[in-house]
This record gives C-alpha cells, sequence and structure tokens, in this order.
C-alpha cells in the first residue's frame, strides 16, 4: 500500500532518501502540467521540473508541514519558473520578449486553475484523483492501490469532484475578476 | 433514491460500478430530477478537464533523472558549501558566456589555486563555444553495440558513438551507435534499436532521452563546466590542471577531474551505466583558441583504470545535412508500446518480481508468446528463437539497485540448442580459412568479426595451414571448448579471444561456475551463399544463460516488465 505524503517526506528526512523517487513518481505528471503554464516550452519545463524536484529534496528536512509537500513543492516550482523567465530576459536583454513569452505561455496553458485546485485538495482526495487521471488507473485499481473498499473510492471522487469544482470557481471568479480591474 | 443518495452513487453509477437495480434507481432519480442531472453534467465537464490534463502529461518520466542529480547531491553533503549553492543559483538557466564568467569569480574565490587554474581553463572553454550553433561529436565508447546508450563495459571492444546536435534555431539532436539510433527532430523524440527491429517514440521533444544525458552533457559544454565545477565543489571531487606540449608545438591545457558516482561500491548497477561510474574525466583544451578538442574517460576499479571513453573529433559549427534529422525506418519495424491493463490485470499486478519472472520465463519455455507478451512487448522473433523451448535451471531471490526503480532477479536457464551459421573467409594474407563473423539460423549477421591483426601465416607443415572451411571451424569449437587460447588465436581476431578471456575471468570472480558458461558447439556442414558471397558453417549450439532479468512495474498497467539482462 502507498504511504502518505508525510510517510514519505518523514522517511526521507530519516536516511531513506531513495524514498523521494516515490514522491517524484507521484507529483512528476501533475508538476509538470503546472509547469507547462509557466514556462516557455516542454523542454524548459522538463528542465524546470527536474529544478523544483531537487530544490524540495535539498530543502525537505525544512518542511514544517510534511502533509502540505505537494503545494509546497508548487510553491517551489513557481519560483524556479519565474527564475527561468528572468534568466530569458537577461540573456535577451528585453523585458518586452518576457513578457510576451509570460503571454504566450499562459495562453498556452491547458488547465492553469485545474492544476492549483489539485494542489489545494485535502491529501486523500488529491491521491485518488491523481492516481484515477495521471496514473489512468480504474476505481478498483485505485482501491486496491489505496487498501480501500471500491465505495470509498468512489464516494471520495465524488467529494473530490465537489471540492475542485469549488476551488476552481474561486480561483476562476478571482481572475475574472482581476481581469475585469485590468480593462480601461 | 433521494438526491442526496443520488449523488452519492454518481461516480459509482457512471463507471458501472452498481448493481443493476441500484443502476436503475439512480438513472430512474436523473431522469426525474433537474439538479441532479446538472450535478451530473458538472462532473462530467469536470472529468474531460482532468482527462485532458493526464493525457498531456501521460509520457512524462522524471524519476530517473531527478534521483541521479538527488544521489549525486547526497554523496558528501557537509561540502555543500554556501559557494556551491550560490554556483548553483547563479549557474542555474544563464547564457555559457555570463556563466562562465561567474563560475570563474566563485571558482577563485572557492578553490585552492590549482584547482581555480583548472576551473578558468573550463570556463574560457566555455566562453569560446558560448554562441554555438551546431557541435557534432564522433567518439569511441566500450559498450555493446545494440545496447543501452549509457552502457559500459570494460571487457568490449570500442564501438563508434556519433552526436549531431543544432542549438540555433532550434534545438535538435541525433545520437547514433552501430545497433542503435535516437533523433530528436524538434518536434518528437525516436529511437530505433536495429538487431531488434523495435521502434518507440516520445510525442513531445527532449533536451535527451533514451538515456543519452550524459553524452548531451559533454556537447553541452557550458553545463558540463557548471555541472562539474559544482560538484567538485560540492563532493570535493579533486580537479587539476596540467601543460601539455602536442607534437606539432601547440600548447594543450589538461583538466583532469576524478568523479564519483555516489553509488555504494557492492551495488549491482555501479560502473554498467557511464552516469553510475566512477570516472577520471580528462578534457584537452587548446590553449591558443581556448576550445576543447578531445574528452577521454577512464573507469576507476579497484583492480585499476580502463579507458572507456575517447572523444578525439569535436567539429563547432559545420553545417549540418538536414537528413541527419530524419530517421526511415523498416516497413516492418515493431513499435514498443506501453503496457495495457488486461482484463486479469489484477493476477500480474499482485506478483512479485521473483513470481514474475518465474512466469516470463515459464511462458517462453513452453512458447507461449501471447503470455510473454505480459511481460516484455513486443516479443522480436530474435528472441523467440533465442529463449523458445528454454528450461529454467534456477531462479534466485530479487534484489534492488540505488540506481534503479525496478528490481533484479538472479537466473540461470538452458537455452534450447540454436542454430548458428558460423562465417568464414580465406581472404587474406595466410590464405587459410578463418572466422568473420556470426550469423542466425537467417543468415542474419549478429556479430561481425573485425580483423585488425592479419591471421597469421601458418608453417607448411601446421594441420591448420590447409583445413577446408567446415573443418577450420570445427577446430576453432574444439580449442573453445577446452579453453586452448592459443588454438583459437588462429581462427579469430585475437581482441575477440582476449574478451572472452577477460569475461570467464571475471564470471570466475564473481563465483560463477565459468564451466557453464562454456558454450557446447557441433560444427556441421559448410554451405555457400550467393546473396552474402560468403562461405557459412551450419553449428548448433547448447548454452546456458546466466545473468540477472531486471523488472519494473512503475507503468499505467502496474505490472512487472521485462526492462533488460535477457
Amino acid at each position: 500500500m502507498d504511504l502518505t505524503d508525510k510517510e514519505y517526506v518523514e522517511r526521507c528526512c530519516n536516511g531513506h532518501q531513495e524514498d523521494f523517487r516515490l514522491l517524484v513518481d507521484r507529483y512528476q505528471k501533475p508538476l509538470f502540467s503546472y509547469l507547462s503554464g509557466r514556462v516557455r516550452d516542454g523542454l524548459q519545463v522538463e528542465e524546470a521540473a527536474q529544478e523544483s524536484f531537487v530544490r524540495a529534496f535539498l530543502s525537505l528536512k525544512k518542511l514544517r508541514k510534511p502533509e502540505s509537500f505537494y503545494s509546497w513543492l508548487l510553491g517551489i516550482a513557481g519560483r524556479v519558473a519565474k527564475e527561468q523567465l528572468r534568466s530569458l530576459s537577461r540573456r535577451q536583454q528585453d523585458c518586452e520578449v518576457t513578457e510576451s513569452i509570460m503571454a504566450s505561455a499562459a495562453e498556452s496553458q491547458t488547465d492553469y486553475p485545474l492544476d492549483e485546485a489539485i494542489a489545494a485538495l485535502p491529501e486523500t482526495y488529491r491521491q485518488v484523483i491523481l492516481l484515477r487521471y495521471y496514473e489512468g488507473l480504474s476505481c478498483q485499481e485505485v482501491a486496491i492501490r489505496l487498501d480501500l473498499p471500491l465505495g470509498t473510492v468512489t464516494k471520495t471522487l465524488s467529494r473530490a469532484y465537489a471540492r475542485l469544482r469549488q476551488e476552481l470557481a474561486a480561483l476562476e471568479g478571482a481572475e475574472q475578476t482581476v481581469n475585469q480591474k485590468e480593462l480601461p | 433514491m433521494n438526491c442526496a443518495e443520488c449523488r452519492e452513487n454518481l461516480v459509482a453509477c457512471e463507471e458501472g460500478l452498481l448493481d443493476r437495480e441500484e443502476s436503475l434507481q439512480c438513472q430512474a432519480h436523473l431522469d426525474a430530477c433537474a439538479a441532479c442531472r446538472a450535478e451530473c453534467a458538472a462532473i462530467a465537464r469536470m472529468q474531460q478537464r482532468l482527462v485532458a490534463s493526464g493525457q498531456a502529461t501521460a509520457e512524462v518520466s522524471l524519476v530517473e533523472p531527478v534521483m541521479r542529480r538527488v544521489r549525486a547531491i547526497q554523496i558528501e553533503p557537509k561540502r555543500n558549501t554556501i559557494m556551491s549553492k550560490l554556483l548553483t543559483r547563479w549557474g542555474f538557466g544563464l547564457g555559457a558566456a555570463a556563466g562562465a564568467a561567474a563560475i570563474i569569480l566563485l571558482a577563485l574565490l572557492a578553490f585552492p589555486r590549482a584547482q581555480a587554474t583548472a576551473a578558468e581553463v573550463m570556463a574560457k572553454g566555455a566562453q569560446a563555444v558560448a554562441q554555438l550553433s551546431s557541435i557534432h561529436l564522433r567518439a569511441q565508447l566500450r559498450t555493446l553495440p545494440a545496447d543501452n546508450f549509457s552502457y559500459i563495459d570494460p571487457n568490449c571492444e570500442f564501438h563508434a558513438i556519433e552526436l549531431w546536435k543544432q542549438f540555433a534555431p532550434e534545438l535538435k539532436w541525433r545520437i547514433e551507435k552501430p545497433g542503435r539510433v535516437a533523433v530528436m527532430d524538434g518536434q518528437s523524440t525516436l529511437m530505433f534499436i536495429k538487431t531488434a527491429n523495435l521502434a518507440t517514440k516520445l510525442p513531445q521533444p527532449s533536451l535527451s532521452a533514451f538515456d543519452t544525458e550524459w553524452l548531451h552533457q559533454i556537447a553541452n559544454l557550458s553545463t558540463t563546466i557548471s555541472n562539474e565545477l559544482n560538484n567538485a565543489l560540492a563532493k570535493g571531487w579533486k580537479l587539476s590542471v596540467a601543460e601539455e606540449t602536442a607534437p606539432n608545438g601547440s600548447v594543450k591545457a589538461v583538466v583532469t577531474i576524478h568523479a564519483k558516482s555516489g553509488l555504494p561500491d557492492n551495488d549491482y548497477v555501479k560502473n554498467k551505466f557511464f552516469e553510475d561510474a566512477d570516472t577520471r574525466r580528462v578534457y584537452r583544451f587548446d590553449a591558443q583558441s581556448e576550445l576543447l578538442e578531445a574528452v577521454q574517460v577512464y573507469l576507476m576499479r579497484p583492480s585499476g583504470e580502463v579507458l572507456i571513453f575517447d572523444l578525439s573529433q569535436i567539429d563547432y559549427d559545420q553545417p549540418v545535412d538536414p537528413s541527419i534529422w530524419q530517421l526511415e525506418l523498416p516497413a516492418d519495424v515493431s513499435w514498443y508500446q506501453k503496457p495495457q491493463k488486461l482484463p486479469d490485470n489484477e493476477k500480474y499486478a499482485s506478483m512479485t518480481a521473483e513470481q514474475a519472472a518465474r512466469a516470463f520465463f515459464e511462458a517462453c519455455a513452453r512458447e507461449d508468446w501471447d503470455e510473454v507478451e505480459k511481460f516484455k512487448s513486443p516479443v522480436s522473433a530474435g528472441l523467440k528463437e533465442f529463449l523458445g523451448g528454454l528450461e529454467i535451471a534456477s531462479l534466485g531471490e530479487s534484489f534492488t539497485s540505488e540506481a534503479y526503480g525496478g528490481r533484479y532477479v538472479p537466473y540461470e536457464v538452458k537455452l534450447r540448442p540454436q542454430e548458428i551459421n558460423v562465417r568464414v573467409s580465406n581472404a587474406n594474407s595466410a590464405k587459410r580459412y578463418v572466422i568473420t563473423g556470426m550469423a542466425d539460423s537467417r543468415l542474419q549477421l549478429q556479430e561481425e568479426m573485425k580483423w585488425s591483426n592479419e591471421p597469421e601465416v601458418l608453417a607448411p607443415n601446421d594441420a591448420d595451414a590447409k583445413l577446408s572451411p567446415a573443418e577450420a571451424v570445427k577446430a576453432y569449437v574444439e580449442a573453445w571448448s577446452r579453453l586452448d587460447w592459443v588454438e583459437m588465436r588462429k581462427f579469430v581476431p585475437d581482441h575477440e579471444v582476449e574478451q572472452t578471456k577477460r569475461q570467464l575471468e571475471e564470471a570466475g570472480k564473481n563465483g560463477i561456475d565459468t564451466r557453464k558458461l562454456i558454450p557446447v558447439m557441433e560444427a556441421g556442414e559448410a554451405f555457400w551463399s550467393a546473396e552474402q558471397s560468403a562461405f557459412f558453417v551450419k553449428c548448433r549450439m547448447h548454452a546456458v544463460k546466466m545473468n540477472n532479468v531486471a523488472l519494473r512495474k512503475d507503468n499505467p498497467a502496474g505490472r512487472w516488465q521485462v526492462d533488460g539482462g535477457i
């Protein structure tokens, strides 16, 4: 059975550093999706995703709430993405280029609020969503993997969808408000 | 069913997990209740977004590269100084020239004088190539021709490995060794394994893929320098510089780095792959142009060091023929497919690695290729011929490596007698028949034997001087069975004999009964192949295969898949 994020983080901090691979395996796809909206192309996304995981590993002992590993990881990834864009602008000596890249990155983003909404889910909900949609497991397989009754998995999914909709409504509502404020 | 019950069961209902009666009740409620229908539609929209997001990242695979970096960092964490942190931060994402300037500054501050000079030489090398648009490397690597791009074996002969890389206007690359080629054309990344006639494709471009990262690192000089210096600082790797004068009088700066893999000495993977090896890396820069001219990498083993990688040709900014970025595949190529879930997937997903290894070999033994495909897909004709009808002698307990996400299972199998055709030729200065290659039953050449030294001219009274093709092969087979190295050298090149000798010695050191590894061969009749313009001698070979089969289950189906060691 899979351990929780908190348990994996604690194991890593207690000398089982190889267990970090299980956290990478768990979050590589949603992290990649998150970064796809923030950096320029697939190659830089890959580099930024690797860098984010490595920095997370180096700072793991400083993580005060191990159960919040994923949202903490997204914070690191956000900073890595910004550094990449800044270094790009330094290279090109042209802030307008950076702005246009940021704009095009935002346009190319398939579902920017969804990634943030997934990060905001309680861990039990998030695990079920990640296994179902990013690992492509059926409900029965999720049940076996998490050692839960099938009914618990389907009900957890129902609740996770409801929470995601709430989070998305809040995020997308906020985004619309900002956009409206920027209108002349 | 009321609204609360309906909503609680909506997911189970649409996944078809309710029994018939509950499903009908749920459907009836939905037909009658607009609010629950709206809820159902909202869930469907949410699912569509999740499916799209999941599909967009289906091919992402970061575990191994991240863990490699993590392991490298772990070696000497106490020496991870503030300077190395600065280097990481300054080096990340900077252009080569800016990065090189930062490296010089930090290296001068952080290293003792001698090491700082080495750092300076490398940083100047990075500046010299800061604006490159392309690079072409031609090197030699001790490896198996068709094996993994990063596989190294000090007992193997050198094989050519080449990299073409275009940095601007768009990143593209191609890496090729005799049995395997990978191409990233800016849109997608494709690899073709020639001997298995097997191809695999990543739908997206990639910085590196299919275990080619180590060679890219050498080609990306600025990153290499940043990495090497960073590692030298963080892990206390030794860094030194010396000056050499070439025969033509030109002065070369030679930077040497002792790199550690971070793996314990008893790790199975240690020293088997480039990035998992303890190495001494020697970079040669031309003192005047400051360009990198050559790289030699030596494998550091307790028994001594062996040159495993020799890069002597580097072409900077040469025009690249656009056809380099194209890869023509045979019409009958097989495509690697990620394992999909099976109707009885759970039966396989719940197996231990040992059970999976046994099930795989047993399926090979009874030639049940549909079953074999559940563990390795596709199964090539060559693999069927090789493993079909085998007998399992023993299977051991599985073990892991810090550098591998799966498990290894030791095995010993007795292979069904294989038909092989030994190619012979007398087109040499000694005018006698010697072996020039080994082919399978369909006359597909599996191993070319190149004679760098001409066959020895034997005395006229030597019984081996006037043998027919069939007699020559028979004499070689007999010499092999009694490990008569002197006699074997009469029929195959020296390096073949040396390689066999080294492999047996190595196996002996690992406690393996080497007698089991000597194949029993029966030499038969010779025949002429007009198509290949060569004589072949038909042979039957009885062999035992002992190795560790690599299995991993980090795939969408969660089943053990054979990943190597066959």
